[in-house]
């Protein structure tokens, strides 16, 4: 599981309000080396939930995007890495609400909820 | 250099590499505090936390306890499974102290891997206790049932080179090696053939330990039949009930070789792994011989409670020192006696002889009908619709490798850097059409989730119904080919409506699902159109050879109702086709018109290796044959990730769901004429069934008519349909949200 698409996942447990953003609880990490397009990276920036990316990535990301980030390449170096390289092979997504954990095995999230919290 | 100035030196470097383990140690206990919610603190206690030192990280109790004692005495050794850290207690602040001085920074050998242990102070150690869990009842494992003696002389008795190719074709595809004696066991059927014994009996060398259970009271009757498997590290067999009305009730496995874990599971779910040493012997009987199932995982390494005098090899329940073991060669010998008379025990759901069908898990015994209410309908698409993709998966995604022309085409007019999301992705055919967008796909099936990561696309599991992104999040979204798997028009609008939920305002979806109409303005669909071509080839029982015919090659014909006048019509001239009050669900024959709009589509499964090249052969040779432009809208870039020879597809998935090679337990199986297997004689390695037969998939369906999709749309409020068209035997719909 990539940090995009962490980005995008919630908890859909039912009655939670708050289940964005998942608390990542990784066991196994990997960095893939991905081919830099700036275009792409620049594109995708406005469509994420930047504090919640914040708040994922380990590296120090600014708590506010910077002005004229679509031509910082340093700056859209750094978010290519931690959106598109990082991957969380192993561990799991833990609900910020409710404490549920949603496992991720071989890199492939689980996010199937029981009978009970659906 | 003077030698003052070489002490200072060596005086800074040294505590130039001390800060670089200090910050380093630093950083892990943050991380242990930020991932894994642990605390640890700059004062001495008794209680160190040991970071990189986990079961989690590959690190054996062995591997740890032989570092850790290289400096002081360790009081206890908690090893959390799958974690990539340990808890070691000192029985002193000041022994905790000396280990900690020394062991920081420390470098582990572990595999081919060095590992640098950071060690910090916590304040109290908390681990689950968790209860021994109980075998299941009746069953027994007597451990040392053998000496090493008698241990090597069954191996030497088994002779593997004289079996039939069969032996040399389960090695070259690396699945473990089976070997009969007294009855064959068929892997087609999960019987054995009463009438036929195997000329070759028990071996000789098996009758003093055969004797040896008899004495002990273990068995009652000398068994006829014999099966010895042979797993190399990775193999395993998939969770099976052994067949009620094959065999009697007890059944004995003697382990040579290498320990495994076997792990029992109980159709309410419970799961209970037990430890298998060399040289042991398991009895089932009652409920661990007829209820639960059994499997091995295909793994390489397990996980094991560390050799202690004080705790059981079957004690896995507990928490409390596990370690690695890595899987070594396991040779099993199963005693079996051949059952005459229909089995009557007394657990009906899974015993063939009382009406269960198949030999997965306890299934119910009368054929499905259409569900009234949301459980049912739950238990029907868990039955007909997940267990069958997982067990198909790699199957099912060798004959999905073309993209479908309209759907590239509405992903071609999506903006770059568009966020899409397809639900029910399968094998993720869509994911990588268009790579200026950023897509995510997500399917109820693990295995098929799993193609789609193994092919570099983000993926995840999830129910459509609800699926875990956030509400307006989405530029687009597709649904091809999956509402029709839901079994009622309540989770069918629920579905819909969770398409719209997700998409931001002015977003479009677009949903295919299978049409009742396959002859649309005079137009036989490709699905119809084969059964006429096989028809003639052979005029044998229609079955699929791929399913990937229902998909357009070449031209489509897309129909587009874009009149209001035309729209209405269509919804007024929906047909009534009799449904019936409670009607069981019939089988529906392949390629031939729809009688009825809730059915089950079979899937017949191919096995092998080779299957992908087989199905790209003809494939390729179809596309010659229609109109060139094809895929012309579906190569958006040299980097389009789909390419149509799935020989090159991931090998198939080792979980236990997908061992549909030859010895696989199967559900039903239908019988072949022989020559239908003549299209798939072209592959060398393939593990052919007895007899050509065949296993054979149900899938749920329920075919839309003409205008019910646009219907179904219309119930949901915030959005409308804007398109809506038949497309090769599809009814389909572009919706867009206000």
């Amino acid at each position: 599981m990539k940090l995009l698409t962490h980005n995008m996942l919630t908890s859909h447990v039912k009655g939670v309000t708050k289940g964005y953003p998942l608390l990542i609880k990784a066991t196994e990490v990997k960095v893939n080396e991905v081919e830099f397009n700036p275009q792409f990276v620049s594109r995708m920036i406005p469509k994420l939930e930047w504090s919640a990316l914040v708040q994922a990535a380990e590296e120090d990301l600014p708590g506010e995007l910077v002005a004229d980030y679509e031509t910082n390449e340093e700056f859209l170096k750094k978010v290519h890495r931690i959106l598109l390289e990082v991957e969380v092979l192993e561990g799991c997504l833990q609900c910020p609400e409710s404490g549920r954990e949603f496992p991720i095995s071989r890199g492939i999230p689980n996010m199937l909820l029981n009978e009970d919290e659906a | 250099m003077d030698p003052t100035e070489e002490r200072n030196v060596k005086a800074f470097k040294r505590s130039k590499e001390e800060k670089k383990v200090i910050r380093k140690q630093i950083k892990a206990s943050h991380t242990l505090l930020k991932h894994e919610g642990i605390s640890t603190t700059p004062h001495p206690t008794e209680s160190v936390v040991v970071a990189n030192g986990g079961l989690g990280n590959g690190v054996s109790r062995e591997e740890l306890l032989s570092v850790l004692t290289e400096a002081e005495e360790v009081e206890s050794l908690f090893m959390p499974p799958h974690k990539p850290y340990a808890f070691v207690t000192y029985r002193s602040v000041e022994s905790a102290r000396r280990a900690l001085t020394q062991l920081n920074g420390q470098k582990l050998q572990s595999e081919e891997n060095s590992i640098t242990l950071y060690l910090s102070y916590v304040n109290s150690v908390t681990f689950e206790e968790e209860k021994s869990v109980p075998l299941p009842e009746g069953l027994v494992l007597v451990e040392e049932f053998v000496s090493p003696d008698e241990e090597a002389v069954l191996l030497a008795a088994i002779d593997w080179l004289s079996s039939n190719e069969d032996v040399t074709a389960q090695k070259s595809l690396k699945h473990r090696r089976v070997k009969h004696y007294g009855f064959e066991f068929r892997y087609d059927n999960n019987n054995v053939d009463k009438d036929k014994p195997l000329r070759a009996g028990l071996p000789d060398e098996c009758l003093p330990v055969l004797e040896r259970c008899v004495k002990s009271g273990l068995i009652s009757i000398m068994p006829d039949q014999l099966t010895v498997n042979q797993y190399e590290s990775g193999q395993g067999i998939p969770p099976h009930v052994d067949t009620h009305s094959a065999f009697e009730e007890t059944i004995i496995s003697l382990s040579l070789g290498a320990k495994t874990v076997m792990e029992f599971r109980h159709p309410d779910g419970r799961l209970v792994p037990v430890v298998l040493p060399g040289r042991s012997l398991l009895v089932m009987r009652g409920e661990s011989r007829y209820l639960w199932t059994h499997g091995i995982t295909p793994r390489k390494f397990d996980m094991v409670p560390a050799c202690s005098p004080h705790s059981p090899a079957s004690d896995l329940g507990t928490n409390r020192n596990l370690t690695l073991s890595k899987r070594g060669t396991r040779t099993s010998f199963t005693f079996r006696k051949i059952r005459h008379e229909p089995c009557c025990c007394a657990f009906p759901s899974t015993c063939d002889s009382q009406g269960a069908a198949s030999a997965f898990s306890p299934s119910p015994s009368s054929p499905p009908s259409l569900p009234c209410c949301h459980a049912d309908a739950t238990r029907l698409e868990e039955e007909y619709v997940h267990r069958v993709y997982n067990a198909i998966a790699s199957h099912f995604s060798s004959t999905r490798h073309s993209p479908w022309p309209s759907v590239c085409h509405f992903l071609s007019l999506l903006p770059a850097g568009s966020v899409l999301a397809d639900v029910g992705c399968g094998n993720g055919k869509y994911l990588g059409v268009n790579p200026e967008l950023i897509t995510v796909g997500c399917d109820r099936s693990n295995a098929l989730v799993q193609i789609c990561v193994e092919r570099g696309f983000q993926a995840f599991v999830s129910d459509a119904l609800s699926v875990p992104l956030r509400t307006a999040s989405c530029d687009a979204c597709i649904s091809i080919a999956v509402i029709h798997h839901f079994s009622t028009p309540e989770r069918r609008l629920a579905a819909v409506r969770e398409l719209t939920r997700i998409l931001r305002p002015k977003g479009q979806a677009l949903i295919y699902v299978w049409a009742f109409e396959q002859e649309y303005n005079k137009q036989r669909s490709k699905y119809l159109k084969e059964q006429i071509k096989e028809h003639r080839q052979n005029l044998s029982p229609i079955n699929n050879t791929s399913d990937d015919l229902q998909e357009p090659h070449g031209k489509s014909q897309i129909h587009t109702s874009e009149h209001l006048e035309d729209k209405c019509r269509a919804v007024d001239s929906m047909q009534h086709i009799s449904k019936g009050t409670n009607s069981k669900l019939s089988v529906h024959t392949n390629r031939t018109a729809f009688n009825t709009q809730d059915l089950l589509v079979p899937w017949h499964l191919k096995e092998g290796k080779k299957q992908g090249e087989e199905d790209s052969g003809e494939n390729t040779k179809k596309d010659k044959k229609t109109s060139g432009n094809s895929c012309s809208p579906c190569r958006m870039s040299s980097k389009t990730r789909i390419d149509c020879n799935p020989g090159s597809s991931p090998s198939m998935s080792c979980g236990s769901d997908l061992d549909t090679s030859d010895a696989t337990h199967g559900p039903h199986f239908k019988s072949m004429p022989s020559h239908d297997t003549t299209k798939t004689s072209n592959t060398i390695l393939k593990a052919k069934p007895e007899n050509g037969q065949v296993p054979v998939f149900h899938r749920y369906y329920h075919v839309f008519q003409q205008g019910e999709l646009e219907q179904l749309c219309g119930q949901v409020a915030g959005v409308r349909v804007c398109r809506s068209y038949h497309d090769q035997g599809n009814w389909c719909v572009i919706l867009e949200k206000d």
